[in-house]
């Protein structure tokens, strides 16, 4: 035991999960202290300020390249990391993909990071980092495949700016992994649910469709819109045809889109939407989780 | 169908040394520490506080113990000139005893002189060391022993006490060398009272 070690126990660092270690939330590992949560779109860059006792600050968004703009506002931002801790959600550069038959073996999760080949199969590309989500009524699965090069890029990106990366993850699937959460809750096949799922996060858009808890198509695009919601209805207007007339319409977005859910209500007319919408959504998944 | 929330899926690249944390139960040692600490330092206040409290209330009983001393020192050197001046009393005193005048005694000695005695010689010395004593010397012109005889018993109604007698006869003188010492009646009734 040497004086760093003896010096967390003194402080009870020692008994909090150390700030990189990915299987602890992001509330228990930094419970006073500030850090920064990044968003991460093709040409936009936000971020949003935890103080201590995990209270969310105001989101500020500037549309650039994020190198820039981090090169730019990092003296900027840094206050409002103490020791420089970020989490950062990286909304480009993946895809998010409706497989079926995947393994579903005992301590699979832990093998997709370690040994995704034996998880993935066929399936299973190099330089990629991979997240899993079972439907447990179904063989489907939701598989979430990130460049690593790109995850690797921007971990160099931010630790270059003066930061400390303590997560990389993709907003729009947790989002998603969240509204099929809030939506599934009662356990068996007596209560199929069926709900077309949008998720909006960073300019990324993925929409699922579940039919009487199948999950039928699933889509995913990135930097899809701005600040107008239009693009987001385009591009999911041709579902309306294909989608049951029971189906409804559940909606998540990081920050709620101005005006989406009117134009929602107008293209899916007959539908119900309902919104889960709230400020600072994601922010918060990401404090809790 | 259920689906729980799922922690947050990290894609950072992973240290591989990473310490799960200490069990919260041994949360107990620091706070021990913490406690110990705090407890040793208010020990330590009360402590310097106790301390501080008797090296006063030493102070206080050495400069007690002082004055005590130093009333004690004057009191001893009051006695000291009191005994001093009871010593000087004293001899005033016998000074005063001794001084008395002897002209009764040596009337009382001529008186109880017989036609056929004379006194030759009367000298009557008294020490200033002892001034209640009188060294007496008589010399009487007589054949026999029996004028001193009625001489001492003249001296003895006077209330003196005869010490070390001595007496000599020869050549129709009698030489008498007495010390004499006067008897006071007070003194004596308290020595006798006892008895």
């Amino acid at each position: 035991m040497n004086a760093i070690d003896l010096k967390s126990i003194l402080n009870f660092s020692a008994f909090r999960p150390e700030p990189d270690d990915p299987s602890a939330s992001w509330k228990k590992r930094f419970p006073s202290e500030k850090t920064v949560f990044f968003g991460i779109g093709r040409a936009a860059l936000s971020w949003r300020g935890i103080g201590r006792g995990s209270h969310l600050g105001e989101v500020e968004l500037v549309r650039a390249d994020p190198k820039e703009i981090l090169a730019q506002s990092s003296e900027h931002i840094k206050p409002l990391a103490e020791q420089g801790w970020c989490s950062i959600s990286l909304n480009t550069r993946y895809v998010i993909s409706l497989e079926t038959n995947l393994s579903r073996r005992t301590g699979s999760e832990d093998m997709l990071k370690s040994n995704p080949r034996s998880v993935l199969g066929g399936r299973y590309e190099r330089g990629k980092r991979y997240a899993l989500t079972h439907n447990p009524e179904t063989n489907s699965s939701i598989l979430l495949t990130f460049d690593e090069d790109q995850t690797r890029k921007t971990e160099g990106l931010f630790t270059e700016a003066g930061f400390r990366v303590g997560r990389i993850c993709c907003g729009a699937y947790e989002l998603l992994k969240h509204a099929l959460a809030e939506t599934n809750t009662k356990k068996g096949s007596e209560n199929p649910v069926s709900n077309f799922y949008i998720i909006c996060c960073e300019g990324a858009v993925c929409a699922l469709v579940q039919d009487q808890d199948r999950w039928v198509e699933l889509r995913s695009r990135t930097d899809v819109y701005e600040d107008d919601p239009t693009p987001i209805t385009d591009l999911l207007a041709p579902f309306h045809s294909r989608l049951g007339p029971e189906i409804g319409i559940t909606l998540a977005c990081d920050e709620p889109v101005a005006g989406l859910t009117d134009r929602l209500a107008t293209v899916f007319q007959g539908r119900t939407v309902s919104d889960l919408s709230k400020p600072a959504l994601l922010a918060n998944l990401m404090l809790q989780n | 169908m259920q689906l729980l929330e799922h922690p947050i899926d990290d894609f950072k690249s992973e240290r591989k040394d990473i310490m799960p944390p200490l069990p919260v139960v041994l949360r107990l040692v620091p706070l021990l520490f913490y406690c110990s600490i705090a407890v040793a330092v208010i020990l330590s206040s009360l402590f310097a506080i106790q301390l501080k409290l008797a090296v006063q209330k030493r102070d206080n009983h050495k400069s007690q113990t002082g004055s005590i001393t130093a009333q004690t020192q004057a009191a001893r050197s009051e006695r000291t000139s009191l005994e001093t001046e009871i010593n000087k009393a004293r001899d005033i005193q016998n000074w005063v005893a001794g001084s008395r005048p002897l002209q009764p005694l040596i009337a009382a000695i001529t008186r109880s002189m017989g036609p056929s005695s004379s006194i030759v010689d009367l000298r009557l010395d008294r020490d200033a060391d002892n001034p209640s004593q009188i060294k007496m010397g008589l010399r009487i012109g007589t054949d026999s022993t029996k004028q001193l005889d009625i001489t001492v018993d003249k001296i003895t109604a006077m209330n003196f006490r005869t010490f070390s007698p001595t007496q000599t006869l020869g050549r129709g003188e009698l030489d008498y060398k007495v010390t004499l010492m006067l008897q006071d009646p007070l003194r004596e009734q308290t020595l006798e009272t006892p008895q």
